[in-house]
Parts: C-alpha cells; sequence; structure tokens
C-alpha cells in the first residue's frame, strides 16, 4: 500500500512549500499546483487521497475546486485552508463537502492533525463503501451457487433414473420400473420446488426494475398462447386468443418474467379446467394500466379459498385432496412480478363455472413506439 | 466428449453414449476440456452450461467456435446441457447470443431423455 498522496491547491508559493515540508516529513507524498485549473486536471489524474485547498484564488475559486471534486470523487477529502477566516466561509465549504476547515495562520502540528483525521476518515468510508460492495455480491451469489449445489445431486439421480428407465442398463421388471418412475416423478417436484424458491427469492433482491421497458403486450401473448397451445390441446383444453393482436399501447414491463406469470396463469387455468374446456386469454387498457385477462371454464375457486391463493405453497386442490405436482408457489411468484412492476393481480371465480386472473401493468406513457 | 463437473451424471451420460454405441471420453471441467479437446478431437461435444456454479460452459462454447487456438476443431457441433431453466434458451431460443456469444448448435436439459438425446446427436454427425 503506498503512503497517502495529498494534493495541495494554493496560489500562495511560501503556503505550497511550507506544507509539502510538513507533509512530506510526515512520509506522506505530495503534489503541489497553483491555481484551480491545474488542480483540477491532477484531481483527475492521480485521484489523490486528500486536497488541501485555498479558498481564495485568482481563476478558479476554493468553492468552485470543492463542488467539481464531489462529482470527479466524493470519496477524495478535501480540507480547506483560508486567509480570511469567517464562519460563513466555512460553513460554506462544509456545506460543499469539505471535510474541514484550517484558518490561516496554523502550526505544523495543526496541519497534520486535521490530516490524519481526515484520512482516517476516508480510509472507513472506503472499507465500508467495499464491505457493502462484498455483501451484496455474497448475497448474489449465494442463491445461484445454493441452487446449484442442491440441484446438480437432484438431477444425477434423475438422470440415473432416465438409464435404468430405458433399460440402457439392462432390463427391469415392470413393477420396480413404476417405483422409479414414481420416485422421479418426485425428484420432479422437488427440482420444480428449487427453482421457483430460486425465482422468488430473486424477485425479492429487487433485480427486475432495471429491466423494466416499454414492451408489445399484444405481441407477448400472442407468442405466449401459440407457445401453449400443444400442451394445452393435449390436456383436452381451447386456448382462445381474444386479442387485440395490434395493441396501440404498450405495458412499462420485464418481459421475461412477465412472460414467467402468465406461463402460470395459463397453465393453471389449463390443469384447474374441465375436459373440453376453454381458456380465453384477453387484453386491454384501462386508465394508465394495461389490463390482461386470463378466463377459464375449470371448476373455479371457492370463496373460502379465494383470498389464500396467492399465499406461498396454498395450493386448493391440496385441501381438497387432489393431487397435483405443482410446489405451491406458481402464484405468489407471479403476485410477486406483478407487484414489482408496480401492478396488481386479482382473481374472481364462481365455483363450477370458471375463474377470470386480472394481471394490471403500468403503461408506457407517451407516443408507442412501433417495434 | 461429455464435459460436466458431476462425475455421477458423466457416468449416467456415458451408459446412454455407449449404448449406441459411441466412445466417450469425459471432462469434468473447461480447463481440462480444453488439452482433451484438441488431444482427442472428439466428433460432438456435450457442454454443461453450469460446473462449479459458473457460467464457464458459455465462454468454452465460445472459444471452441472462434478463437485460434481451437481452428481445427471449430467445426465440431457442441449441444449444451443445463439444468437451469431458461438460461439455455428452450423456450424462446439461445438467450447468450444478444450478448454476443456464439451459440451450440443444439441444447438439451437435465435429466436427459436417452432416446431424445441420440436423435439429436445422430441429426448433427449427419450434417
Amino acid at each position: 500500500m503506498h503512503e497517502p498522496l495529498i494534493l495541495i491547491i494554493d496560489d500562495e508559493e511560501s503556503m505550497r512549500d511550507s506544507c509539502s515540508q510538513i507533509l512530506l516529513k510526515s512520509r506522506y507524498r505530495v503534489e503541489t499546483v497553483s491555481d484551480g485549473t491545474a488542480g483540477l486536471l491532477k484531481i483527475r489524474d492521480l485521484r489523490p487521497d486528500a486536497v488541501i485547498v485555498d479558498l481564495k484564488m485568482p481563476g478558479i475559486s476554493g468553492f468552485e475546486v470543492l463542488e467539481e471534486l464531489g462529482r470527479i470523487d466524493p470519496r477524495i477529502v478535501a480540507i480547506v485552508v483560508t486567509g480570511y477566516a469567517t464562519v460563513e466561509s466555512a460553513v460554506e465549504a462544509m456545506k460543499k463537502g469539505a471535510f474541514d476547515f484550517l484558518p490561516k495562520p496554523f502550526t505544523p502540528e495543526e496541519l497534520r492533525m486535521i490530516l490524519s483525521r481526515a484520512l482516517e476518515h476516508r480510509r472507513l468510508a472506503l472499507e465500508a463503501e467495499k464491505l457493502t460492495r462484498e455483501k451484496k455480491l455474497l448475497e448474489d451469489n449465494i442463491i445461484t451457487m445454493v441452487s446449484h449445489q442442491l440441484r446438480t445431486p437432484l438431477v444425477a439421480i434423475q438422470q440415473y433414473f432416465e438409464v435404468i428407465l430405458s433399460d440402457i442398463a439392462g432390463r427391469v421388471e415392470d413393477e420396480p420400473k413404476e417405483m422409479i418412475r414414481r420416485a422421479s416423478e418426485r425428484l420432479t417436484g422437488l427440482l420444480n420446488l428449487i427453482n421457483d424458491w430460486l425465482d422468488l427469492a430473486r424477485i425479492d433482491q429487487g433485480r427486475l426494475l432495471g429491466k423494466i421497458k416499454p414492451l408489445d403486450p399484444g405481441k407477448m401473448m400472442r407468442k405466449l398462447v401459440e407457445f401453449m397451445t400443444p400442451a394445452a390441446k393435449e390436456a383436452g383444453v381451447t386456448l382462445e386468443w381474444s386479442g387485440p393482436d395490434a395493441p396501440d399501447f404498450k405495458a412499462l414491463g420485464d418481459e421475461e418474467t412477465l412472460e414467467q406469470v402468465f406461463i402460470n396463469l395459463i397453465s393453471n387455468a389449463v390443469a384447474y379446467n374441465k375436459p373440453g374446456g376453454r381458456v380465453r386469454i384477453g387484453l386491454g387498457e384501462e386508465s394508465g394500466f394495461v389490463v390482461f385477462e386470463v378466463q377459464d371454464s375449470g371448476i373455479g375457486i371457492s370463496k373460502d379459498h379465494l383470498p389464500l391463493i396467492f399465499d406461498q405453497f396454498y395450493q386448493v386442490s391440496r385441501s381438497e385432496g387432489r393431487k397435483r405436482k405443482g410446489s405451491g408457489l406458481g402464484l405468489s411468484i407471479a403476485k410477486k412480478i406483478v407487484e414489482a412492476h408496480n401492478g396488481r393481480i386479482d382473481v374472481s371465480s364462481e365455483p363450477g363455472t370458471g375463474s377470470t386472473f386480472t394481471v394490471r401493468i403500468p403503461k408506457a406513457r407517451g407516443e408507442a413506439e412501433s417495434t | 466428449m461429455v464435459i460436466d463437473d458431476d462425475p455421477d451424471f458423466v457416468a449416467a451420460m456415458t451408459a446412454i453414449l455407449r449404448s449406441a454405441p459411441y466412445d466417450v471420453v469425459a471432462a469434468d471441467s473447461a480447463a481440462e476440456a480444453k488439452g482433451k479437446i484438441l488431444a482427442e478431437r472428439p466428433d460432438l461435444i456435450l457442454l454443461d452450461i453450469m460446473m462449479d456454479g459458473l457460467f464457464d460452459g458459455f465462454s468454452l462454447c465460445h472459444s471452441i467456435k472462434t478463437s485460434k487456438e481451437f481452428d481445427a476443431v471449430k467445426a465440431t457441433p457442441i449441444i449444451f446441457i443445463s439444468a437451469v431453466k431458461n438460461i439455455a434458451g428452450s423456450r424462446f431460443g439461445f438467450k447468450g447470443e444478444e450478448q454476443g456469444m456464439i451459440g451450440p448448435d443444439d441444447y438439451i436439459d437435465k435429466p436427459v431423455a436417452p432416446a431424445d438425446l441420440l436423435a439429436r446427436i445422430e441429426r448433427l454427425l449427419k450434417k
């Protein structure tokens, strides 16, 4: 680690020389300049640890140097010296970000003391900043690392099951094969749970906000309906897109996570439907919001369950004794994503007739851009 | 050639590939893979995207396809294998391409269905 670098900005040669000598004796590295413009150049170039600046100089004043210093790097500490020590100028300098104020004349001891306090202040600030940065990095990585560590062994087990089930490692009788198939399904459930939990944790971290931009809701929903039609057909359910295909409004959203919301809602609408049922996907706008609707003709949700379905790990089917393979986190993830967009998700339902999920996402302001 | 940091996953993949039958060489890290690819000259590479929690499969794929070091093997087909939902881009295409990365020839999710894997390999080897 280098000795701290101190930049002295003062128009008086005698001041520059005496300060330099005092500081060099205390083993600081010292640079001197005679005016503010040269001082700012040096600050940009050398990134000193501390700046000692005279308030009253020809050309750029000490106040202006302080202001610019705050823009270049607010972590560089500044000490102001001046011959016309008034309370007003001291207060003004502190307001502009100076660490302390040294009225002329001052003793070498006063200069050394004030500088060492300033440098200690800087050291602590830098350390705190580094710790915050490391903590953030650790938090970001720990979720990814832990989920990788949890998933890796499960995937290896599943892969062995796949090998066994396909008779590659020798013929397996039907009964043990069925058991392995079930074990594999349970593992898939556990993997889905880990994925969902990871999603929830990520939304908690508020990573979403930076990714939000205007998007074409019609294009997104058409693509999703197309993507999900084969699986719905397999379940005997018809997906109906009621448009509009080319809306003249845009939503403010992150496409990747919104896709996740609607994949979840449409999958639920298919899974909880009746044979031969249908799911209608609609789009509209209403007072500053883009309104998405997913309406099914399914079994519906009873009034007692309705307030609870967005809770983590709550599954209507479980309480009704039916077997479902979801993690129970899907709707709470959807809710969290929608709320991270400053939107809202609502549900209305008629048992035996079907449910409607309504998602409102803020509209992008101004002219709709073409894509 | 199978590149994956989990020895059990490699063992299971090896069983599937030998049944085809194919010869199999394995590497358990991007670093080991680099040497082995040049020495063994595999006909096809199965590459785990995320090893030791790092996405180093992406950069290995990119180097094989573009760097001078791998000029002799740059035409080798690469299949990405990933247990991370959405990252291999199995939903709507390979997302790394948006960041200027050279993508793989195909991708497949873990756990791998043996019949699907063998069909994809055969398709790439025919090219």
